[in-house]
């Protein structure tokens, strides 16, 4: 009877329980002080940082927030989005290419119109077209993100090389390298989303260094990747991986252990994204120093044109449960204050630059080519879907395993491209 | 005078045994009405619970599975209806064909595998060794975890210079070292040999159930009768172990079909599609595609097949259990 009892106690207790735990969630968005905002893990330091500061600003608001990987965020974010309980602010893509970037989102209805915000008129025009979707608004943009060789200082002086500056110096860097027994490459084919970087840092020379409207003719069905300097990138791509540039089996490697190549220096550098560079600092030791250089694909170093993007941005429910205190957070990530806050945590620049912020060194390459003019944006976020971008990923791992060539794999994206 | 007994025994037999029915149907009706009375009154019971599965499986299954037959991208408020576009899409579909192939080589690999492993382990803990009681916590040990985990654990393990490449270098040479994960060839039966290393204790446990359950007295008498070790097991444990190999045996299945966690978190389904599954296609189609339909339309028919395969290999295996016994 005695047992009875106590099993019944552990039962009430255990329902108890899981009442208590499954309703803490309620209150998440209710009141008029209650904000609810979500992100994407790789983004959480500037978001945090931004919450903090607004927090500050705002101590009687309540800020709800939540983080996930890109994945599962993006799969997430349009299942809250259709059924109706999407936060009040999200972060967003710019441009096209992925299941939650504007041009995805926008047509539907649910992200809400920014065009009447003074600051969209700040806005950089290099960045503009892959912040609007049909002239109009729909996220302000946090971060100018790079791709580029970011290289451990420490490792480079062992070796005793400097930054490549042309393809040829650039594959030189690899014997070097290989020679004083180091990796020059980190790279980390396994994690499917940094199998493009390589193609995105060559592309930018190799294709819009002499056509700067390869785009406007894709769209238009009057160009193809097979029959652009995409195969050029992708035969560079091989080329350094037969001469050995890269880290053992890169298909074996993830993304993690690349970071960690590059941070202990058993790698010289990793054909990354600059966001990047805080995560490595993170895993290096203390004292290391890091640098960045744009990678070069021909001889003729005033060719070369680096991958420079919108890279974080935050759109507004166009049904956020309040949206008056949604608005004047919007607002507040476009001042220069948040800005500065969410490049410096996340280790990028500003999207909008102002005098107040300054950079890592480390990003100064970035900075220069981004005044010259010589940025060109990260191609997918003008492709017209996500299959583009996936067919990709698939491609570059199929020809690092042999079982496929340039050709093959450029004629899939074409077909990708042309499928919408 | 033979009509006579005759008509003696016929007459009353006939009434009398109707009499005699209908007395003994008399509390027969009387018992079966009670009784049908009695399953009313727990039909009741289930009620409850049969609204609440109705409500958070039933309801939402067959709604979700409607979207199979619409152009629905998982995020426009509009959609249209389609017919079976999406289940046309899929047979000239080479990722889906991909999938499929590479579903049903590791499902059956595992199946394999795994239980051959686990009724080895069995055995070995069910003898009299010391320590078998630590043995089967140890072995056991793994099934306790999430797959998520076990499976980021393997992925460092099994990288180029991890731990079992470090391994296989301070004991043989350079040559038997594998890109265990990044080579196609390889990689699905990587994912393959985690799954096995995860799960082969917990079949391992119900063969040991099954195991337990054989009396003492059988193994005697198959003693006495002169059986050898290999008779005693082949004749005697195996016959007997055929509920708890049934049971193994459709979980396996089941569970390889399905495979997702330790294929996503391991290599993402690539290299390339060389470890694809049906489930990482559903995924990837639902959610980095949007093809929400047709990743709806995939998971119907992977549900089918999950459930015409280990229906009809329960089936298969129950009839055998009976006949063995």
């Amino acid at each position: 009877m005695r047992r009875t009892h106590r099993l019944t106690a552990v039962m009430v207790a255990g329902v108890t329980l899981a009442a208590g735990a499954c309703s803490s969630g309620t209150n998440a968005s209710g009141g008029s002080d209650t904000l609810r905002i979500t992100a994407v893990a790789t983004d959480r330091a500037g978001t945090e940082a931004v919450l903090k500061a607004f927090q500050a600003k705002n101590p009687g608001v309540k800020l709800t927030t939540s983080y996930s990987d890109t994945d599962q965020y993006q799969g997430t974010l349009r299942t809250q989005l259709s059924s109706g309980t999407a936060p009040d602010v999200f972060f967003a893509w710019p441009g096209n290419g992925n299941p939650a970037a504007i041009e995805v989102l926008a047509p539907t209805g649910y992200l809400a119109d920014l065009s009447g915000r003074s600051w969209t008129a700040r806005i950089p025009a290099g960045i503009k077209p892959v912040t609007q979707v049909a002239g109009k608004t729909y996220i302000v943009p946090m971060t100018f993100v790079g791709i580029g060789g970011l290289y451990n200082q420490q490792a480079m002086n062992e070796i005793g090389a400097k930054p490549p500056t042309t393809w040829s110096q650039l594959l030189a860097f690899c014997d070097t390298a290989k020679a004083k027994g180091k990796v020059a490459f980190a790279l980390g084919n396994q994690t499917d989303w940094v199998t493009q970087l390589v193609n995105y840092a060559l592309v930018p020379t190799t294709v819009y260094a002499s056509d700067q409207s390869f785009d406007q003719r894709m769209k238009a069905g009057a160009a193809t990747f097979a029959g652009s300097g995409w195969k050029t990138a992708l035969t560079k791509y091989l080329e350094m991986n037969e001469r050995g540039c890269f880290s053992k089996d890169p298909l074996g490697t993830s993304f993690e252990t690349s970071v960690a190549q590059l941070a202990k220096g058993d790698a010289v550098a990793a054909i990354q994204v600059t966001s990047t560079l805080n995560q490595v600092k993170s895993q290096a030791p203390q004292g290391t120093g890091f640098g960045l250089f744009p990678v070069p694909a021909t001889d003729d170093s005033d060719e070369t044109r680096m991958p420079g993007a919108a890279g974080g941005a935050f759109a507004l429910n166009a049904k956020a449960k309040n949206p008056e205190l949604a608005s004047k957070f919007i607002d507040f990530l476009a001042t220069p204050e948040a800005m500065n806050a969410y490049a410096g945590a996340t280790g990028n620049l500003p999207s909008i630059p102002n005098d107040q912020f300054k950079h890592d060194p480390a990003l100064q390459p970035l900075v220069d080519f981004q005044k010259a003019g010589k940025t060109v944006h990260f191609m997918d976020q003008l492709w017209p879907n996500p299959k583009v971008q996936q067919t990709h990923f698939t491609g570059v791992q199929n020809l690092f395993a042999g079982k496929a060539d340039p050709d093959t794999v450029l004629r899939q994206m074409d077909e990708a491209y042309q499928g919408e | 005078m033979v009509r006579g007994p005759v008509g003696e025994v016929t007459r009353p037999t006939g009434p009398g045994r109707l009499g005699a029915e209908a007395d003994a149907a008399g509390p027969a009706v009387a018992a079966s009405g009670r009784r049908r009375r009695v399953r009313r009154a727990y039909a009741w019971f289930l009620v409850p619970a049969l609204a609440l599965y109705s409500f958070v499986v039933l309801l939402p299954s067959v709604q979700g599975a409607t979207f199979a037959f619409t152009d629905w991208d998982g995020l426009n408020p509009t959609r249209h209806f389609i017919g079976l576009a999406n289940f046309r899409q899929m047979l000239e579909d080479p990722a889906a064909r991909g999938a499929l192939r590479q579903t049903l080589v590791i499902a059956a690999a595992v199946t394999v595998v795994q239980n051959a492993v686990g009724l080895l382990l069995a055995l070995g803990v069910h003898s009299r060794i010391k320590s078998r009681n630590v043995l089967r916590v140890l072995l056991f040990a793994p099934a306790v975890m999430t797959p998520v985990v076990t499976a980021a654990l393997w992925k460092y393990m099994l990288a180029p210079e991890g731990a079992l490449n470090g391994l296989i270098a301070a004991v043989g040479p350079d040559s038997w070292q594998q890109n265990w994960l990044g080579d196609p060839t390889l990689a699905l039966c990587s994912v393959a040999g985690v799954v096995v290393w995860q799960f082969a204790g917990y079949s391992m446990v119900i063969f040991l159930a099954g195991l337990q359950g054989i009396p003492q007295e059988v193994y005697e008498a198959a003693a006495v009768d002169g059986a050898s070790g290999w008779q005693r097991f082949r004749h005697v444990v195996l016959p007997l172990l055929a509920p708890a190999t049934t049971i193994n045996l459709m979980l396996s299945v089941i569970g390889g079909l399905k495979l997702f966690d330790q294929v996503w978190v391991m290599t993402q389904g690539g290299p390339g599609t060389a470890t694809e599954t049906l489930s990482t296609l559903i995924y990837k189609n639902a959610f980095q595609l949007d093809e929400y339909a047709y990743s709806v339309a995939l998971a119907i028919v992977l549900t089918v097949f999950v459930a015409v395969i280990s229906g009809g290999q329960y089936r298969l295996l129950h009839r055998g259990g009976e006949a063995a016994r």
